[in-house]
């Protein structure tokens, strides 16, 4: 039984048109054309309890539609859902009380007050016992380490803090799914790595179901085991990220030093971008060619120094999806 | 019953400990109140000195009079659920959208707050009044009236000001909308001059406007021009507007929350 269930899920929005210059400016005001703009369309999700996905998407893409419909604070246009047995939408404050909301760029924490009466704020909305709060909130200021800012005006912080501070505002009422939209977004190196830290370890301390909106997939690699693409609005993949890996990421880039610059260097049927001489990169196909045999074929002509083999990063197996969409992968044929 | 409520309590309290930050604020709204009583008085013994008390009103009631309009205005003239505005101006409102709380009742919860910090404001405030004019003061029951009536009208205020600021989820930015209701509730809610004061023909349409059931029901009773018989009826008048405007404001809510769970905000 999915922790999550949606089916055939669309969402339309209405705009007026609007004329250029000032004229379609006057003119909106009176006009009343829309257009309609499909933001998410058709779009299937199954999620068990416990999971980490990454659903990603270029921007514009209906991540944060489809996050704002799972919380129940935007109606589809046609479709279902059913988070942890409720359709959001219909029962919205039964619904809040089931998940937890991080938005990188919005922030729940009370502006004014300082983090301590936030929480304490937070315990009163979502009625948790105190004992379990006390528990609770121990527990995230050790991790969080939150203990030096726990007195300071929410507006007083820096982004990382705030952050940490609204992980653990997300968290208090023992949440069973949290959806994260972009919770890494503008941190630095050391605070991505604590927000990490903590996704992983509630998951796998309390079972967390975790949604995870992110443009940077390094989140995506370290959290995840599930990776949902949506682009235009739909689903163009949904499945484990190795296999994205495996059947999208069949380019390779294999390394060179040469022993000596080669401004002409060329190889047959061979993509080539030249680095700083002496070394050169070759792209191949790894269904096309192993990389011993390309190895062998370069050595054949060239003296070299050092090789090495560069993976496709699920970045750039991404990014070729965002710009050329995604195909069916190639045929396995070729493999041998 | 009190888990329930206990989350208001605290949006309340949070309200009054924020009012209280704005400490400068605080002395300007105090100092800028006796001046307003002092011009007050100046004009009006002015006016006096070179006419016939208008309607038999004598100079010292209308002293009293518009000294007891500021201090209500104290409460009064809050712009309660400016939070709404706010929030759907930067868009935040999704955030408390998503939490297991009623918005409304949580507008109205911090609004309150503000209010109640406002109403401590009351008595530094007529201490410093006393210093400058003469406040007549009525007897026990005719108290009791007015504070009931004022009671009314605060409630007559909150919902004509959620309504305003329903506005923005629609437009966004209210504040031309915000001027022209100041402006008119400042002339026909009998603050600065009162009603009685309107050519007779006028009347009874004025009174019969929300903004006279803000200030002009409550004062009236205070100054004895509107004497126990008809209590009933102008209290009457001021619990109908409450509940028109309140069905008004529910409506206005239902359609401004609908509009952002259907088009997104």
């Amino acid at each position: 039984m999915p922790i999550i269930q949606t089916r055939d899920l669309r969402k339309t929005f209405r705009s007026v048109i609007r004329g250029e210059g000032l004229g379609g400016a006057i003119g909106a005001l009176f006009s009343r054309r829309y257009e309609e703009k499909v933001a998410v369309e058709n779009v299937n999700i199954s999620i068990e309890a416990g999971e980490v996905v990454g659903y990603i998407g270029p921007n514009g893409a209906g991540k944060s539609t489809t996050i704002k419909m799972l919380t129940g604070i935007l109606v589809p246009t046609s479709g279902t859902i059913e988070v942890a047995g409720i359709v959001p939408h219909e029962k919205r404050r039964q619904n809040a009380r089931n998940i937890g909301v991080v938005f990188g760029q919005r922030s729940q924490l009370y502006w004014d007050l300082p983090l301590r009466e936030s929480f304490e704020l937070l315990r009163a909305i979502y009625r948790v016992p105190r004992a379990r709060f006390r528990e609770n909130l121990a527990h995230f200021v050790e991790i969080l380490d939150l203990d030096r800012f726990m007195a300071t005006p929410v507006r007083q912080l820096s982004l990382g803090e705030r952050m940490r501070g609204d992980f653990a505002a997300a968290l208090l009422h023992d949440p069973k799914i949290v959806y994260l939209d972009e919770p890494t977004i503008g941190l630095d190196v050391v605070a991505k790595e604590a927000i990490r830290n903590f996704i992983a370890d509630i998951n796998k301390r309390l079972g967390t179901t975790v949604i995870l909106t992110t443009h940077d997939l390094a989140d995506v690699e370290r959290l995840c085991r599930r990776i949902v693409l949506i682009d235009e609005g739909a689903v163009i993949y949904d499945g484990k990220v190795e296999r994205l890996r495996d059947e999208y990421g069949t380019h390779r880039t294999l390394i060179v030093h040469l022993k000596d610059p080669q401004p002409d260097f060329t190889l047959p049927g061979v993509e080539i971008e030249h680095g700083e001489p002496p070394t050169v990169m070759l792209r191949f196909d790894r269904h096309e060619i192993t990389a011993e045999a390309l190895i062998r074929r370069v050595t054949a002509r060239y003296a070299i120094t050092d090789v090495a083999i560069v993976e496709p990063e699920i970045e750039d197996i991404v990014r070729r999806i965002y710009l050329e969409g995604y195909q069916k992968p190639p045929a396995r044929a070729a493999e041998n | 019953m009190f888990a329930v409520l206990e989350p208001y309590y605290f949006f309340t309290l949070k309200a009054i400990a924020r009012e209280g930050t704005y400490r400068f604020e605080v002395f300007t709204s105090i100092a800028s109140l006796a001046v307003r009583v002092y011009l007050l008085r100046v004009v009006w013994v002015a006016l006096y000195a070179r006419n016939a008390a208008p309607h038999g009103v004598p100079l010292h009631t209308i002293i009293t009079y518009s000294t007891v309009a500021l201090l209500m205005g104290l409460i009064l003239d809050i712009d309660q659920t400016r939070l709404l505005h706010d929030k759907l101006h930067d868009g935040s409102i999704v955030v408390d959208m998503m939490k297991p709380i009623s918005v409304p009742f949580y507008l109205f919860a911090d609004g309150t707050g503000e209010v109640i910090f406002h109403a401590a404001l009351i008595v530094p405030s007529l201490a410093l009044a006393l210093l400058i004019v003469h406040i007549d003061v009525p007897s026990a029951p005719v108290l009791a009236a007015f504070a009931l009536s004022f009671f009314l009208g605060y409630f007559v205020g909150f919902f004509l000001n959620f309504m305003l600021n329903c506005i923005a989820f629609w437009t966004l930015e209210i504040s031309a909308v915000q001027l022209i209701v100041t402006w008119i509730t400042d002339l026909l809610g009998g603050q600065i001059v009162p009603l009685l004061f309107f050519p007779a023909f006028l009347q009874q349409a004025i009174f019969a406007l929300p903004f006279a059931a803000m200030f002009s029901t409550p004062l009236l009773i205070y100054i004895g021009e509107i004497p126990p018989a008809r209590y009933l009826q102008v209290m009457g008048l001021q619990v109908l507007w409450i509940v028109a405007l309140g069905a008004i404001a529910t409506l206005m809510w239902r359609a401004g929350a609908r509009r952002v769970v259907v088009q997104g905000g």
